[in-house]
């Protein structure tokens, strides 16, 4: 008999229960949960990577050492959009030259435009896996997906207003932990009700018209609160109602499509003009277009495609008069320096509501 | 020139159409020239680099963009008031895993957003082979846009087809004929608006050649080879324009001294390709160059001097 495969999966936002959910009960095998990221895991990233590649590359990359050192034998890897799509090959090369000894399922490797050619890589981590099961278990991961996100939306939206601090964060961290240990759909559902309630029975001091900031940026960094260091979390401590659309649930689950978001931005871009592209700009336009008070733009260092939208997001902001921040990360920025920036935009968007209200 | 039956879809005055040297003009002058001339239509180039035009596209440009970028945008400027249209094409793809860097997808956009308020007009065509669109479509609908019966544009388009064809497979030969110098050859592999821009890549061939070491061109290729090649060497790489690169270093790995690899600062699929590159050759002595800055050769001569006697002492000959 084969030996069980120990997998992981490196750590994207709070989806890697949805992953360990998806390896063990829909893969019937063992998943090896990646170490929490830390300072560490981006300087081990960032030593063994090329120096102007995209931070994700390098966050990724040190993640994965973290699961191998954590006793995985088996990643696996993502396909994508842009250079995310040729991550994984560099990333088991390197890998493979500091001497690390695994299995990559580079998901790319099966991209051939047909669907069930992903099946092959499914077989590959257990040959024996049933269809039904798989489909299934991957329905279960979809719900778990909504629920994450929907909770998470939640959270930050209303967590900066509570009356007595703390409580919302409660009851978010026991939704994440129920989360990665649900064993079944019930776990999952029970687990998101009880979330909902709590959150519902939390006294809130919120002003009627509070500050609403609107964040969007690349998928990774604004997803990822490690990546972004905690960037709305910050913002919501400032006592701002933060608005996020950006995440597997919009992006993947039920994403309207190009056509879609295209035709109503038909005045800024003709043309999809990267992975991300419309949906940001789409995003940006929505909030100026409902009176955010502004909107922060997130990416990663050299990251072409949310780079080439600045130029579209500084004419939204002309257009609409809405302050746009621009954040760039790389595995230098510090948590003084984004603190500092983000302060002064508070500090901006709070005069201006004022003035404006007057 | 004029072809026979199109003149009546002129209007009044034929627009003569902006474009700019840079980017993809080196691979795609033969064709676009051909295209609009076989249309009846005038067109106007932009001069080579200097450096006030990198000033000015410098100025234009988000700080943070690619180095060829902020090119481009100086030369879209150059042509502002010379002519009626600007071609700024968009590319997506050629097909599964021959995919565009995400600029050239951008692009048009790009620059419709950064010159909103001047009044200049662009002109696009649009190729995305895994959206249904072939570059023969994408040919077809620009000449349609600009007025020519479908007949028409298809036969401009087949004509500059044959063209740009007949004049890469001479570009090949005049770099296939390189290969066999007894000198120091060194192949430098690099995206072909650098290694052809009169600022940029030309004085390093300039300094090669001066040091009696011949380069040669690793992007003018038999490219169907190259393609083919280059997956041997990394099975998942999906840019074209690197695929093309990667596969001619395999091919002609064994017929050079060594091997330049050049890009501009912060080139995305580069700064993943090239360092697959030095993982993969561990034999061929490289040498990774990397434009960053506006007075571009500062420095490079050394480099280069220290890289051509590094490639002498291997021969013998120092
Ligand atoms: S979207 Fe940005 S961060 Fe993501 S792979 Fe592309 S360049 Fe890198
Ligand atoms: S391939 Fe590199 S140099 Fe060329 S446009 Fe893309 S990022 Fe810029």
């Amino acid at each position: 008999m084969a030996r069980e495969r120990k997998i992981s999966f490196p750590m994207v936002a709070n989806y890697n229960s949805v992953v360990k959910y998806f390896v063990e009960h829909g893969l019937n095998a063992a998943f090896i949960m990646p170490p929490k990221l830390t300072r560490r895991t981006v300087e081990i990233g960032a030593k063994n990577s090329p120096d102007y590649v995209c931070a994700p590359f390098k966050t990724l990359l040190g993640n994965m050492v973290d699961a191998l050192e954590a006793g995985a034998d088996t990643l696996v890897m993502t396909m994508g959009l842009c250079r995310l799509g040729y991550y994984a090959e560099l990333q088991e090369q390197i890998l493979k030259d500091l001497g690390y000894d695994f299995e990559m399922i580079n998901l790319a490797a099966y991209s051939t435009g047909k669907n069930r050619d992903y099946f092959k890589a499914v077989r590959r981590l257990n040959p024996r896996v049933s269809l039904g099961r798989l489909a299934l278990t991957f329905a279960e991961c979809l719900k778990m997906v909504e629920h994450i996100d929907e909770i998470e939306e939640e959270y930050y939206r209303n967590c900066g207003f509570e009356r007595h601090p703390g409580q919302y964060k409660k009851v978010y961290d026991r939704f994440l932990l129920n989360m990665e240990l649900a064993r079944n759909v019930r776990d999952i559902e029970a687990g998101y009700l009880k979330a909902k309630r709590e959150f519902q029975a939390i006294l809130l001091d919120k002003p009627e018209q509070p500050l609403r900031v609107g964040v969007i940026g690349e998928y990774f960094t604004v997803m990822d609160e490690f990546s972004n260091l905690y960037l709305e979390q910050k913002l919501a401590d400032m006592g701002v109602e933060v608005h996020r659309w950006m995440n597997l649930t919009h992006r993947n689950i039920h994403y309207q499509g190009q056509k879609n978001l295209g035709v109503q931005i038909s005045e800024y871009c003709r043309y999809e003009m990267g992975p991300t592209s419309t949906a940001n700009i789409w995003c940006a336009k929505n909030y100026a277009v409902h009176g955010f008070d502004g909107i922060i733009h997130l990416k990663s260092a050299g990251c072409t495609p949310e780079i080439d939208i600045m130029p579209v997001l500084q004419n939204i902001s002309r257009d609409y008069k809405i302050p746009v921040l621009y954040l760039t990360y790389d595995s230098q920025t510090s948590d003084t320096g984004l603190m500092t920036r983000v302060e002064a935009f508070y500090d901006m968007i709070s005069m201006r509501k004022q003035v404006v209200q007057i | 020139m004029k072809e026979k039956g199109n003149t009546a879809a002129v209007t009044a005055r034929t627009p003569v159409i902006g474009l700019p040297r840079a980017l993809l003009y080196e691979r795609e002058a033969v064709m676009w020239k051909a295209f609009f001339s076989s249309l009846g239509m005038r067109g106007i180039i932009s001069a080579p680099t200097n450096r006030e035009m990198l000033r000015l596209g410098a100025e234009a440009a988000i700080d943070e963009v690619c180095l060829s970028t902020k090119i481009y945008l100086g030369h879209v400027r150059s042509l502002f008031g010379k002519c009626d249209l600007i071609l700024v094409p968009r590319v997506s793809n050629y097909g599964l895993h021959r995919n565009m860097c995400t600029k050239f997808e951008s692009l048009y956009d790009l620059v419709c957003n950064v010159f909103r308020n001047t009044g200049q007009r662009f002109l696009a065509y649009n190729v995305d082979v895994l959206g249904g669109i072939s570059e023969e479509k994408a040919f077809v609908d620009l000449g349609m846009a600009l007025g020519f019966g479908r007949k028409d544009a298809v036969r401009a388009f087949r004509r500059a087809g044959r063209a740009a064809a007949e004049d890469w497979h001479k570009k090949i030969s005049r770099e296939e004929r390189l290969y066999r110098t007894d000198q120091i050859k060194v192949l430098v592999a690099g995206h072909s608006y650098l290694t052809e821009d009169a600022y940029i890549g030309r004085p390093l061939f300039q300094y090669l050649e001066e040091m009696g070491v011949v380069p040669i061109r690793a992007d003018r290729v038999d490219r169907k080879e190259a393609l083919r090649q280059s997956v041997r060497v990394s099975p998942t790489i999906k840019w074209e324009m690197s695929r093309e690169l990667l596969g001619s270093i395999q091919m002609h790995k064994s017929k050079v001294d060594g091997l330049i690899l050049m890009s501009a600062f912060p080139c995305g699929p580069d700064s993943m390709v090239n360092e697959m590159i030095i993982r993969k050759f561990p034999d061929i002595p490289i040498l990774n160059i990397v434009m960053d800055n506006q007075d571009g050769t500062a420095g490079l001569e050394t480099r280069l001097e220290s890289f051509t006697d590094i490639l002498k002492l291997k021969r013998g000959e120092l």
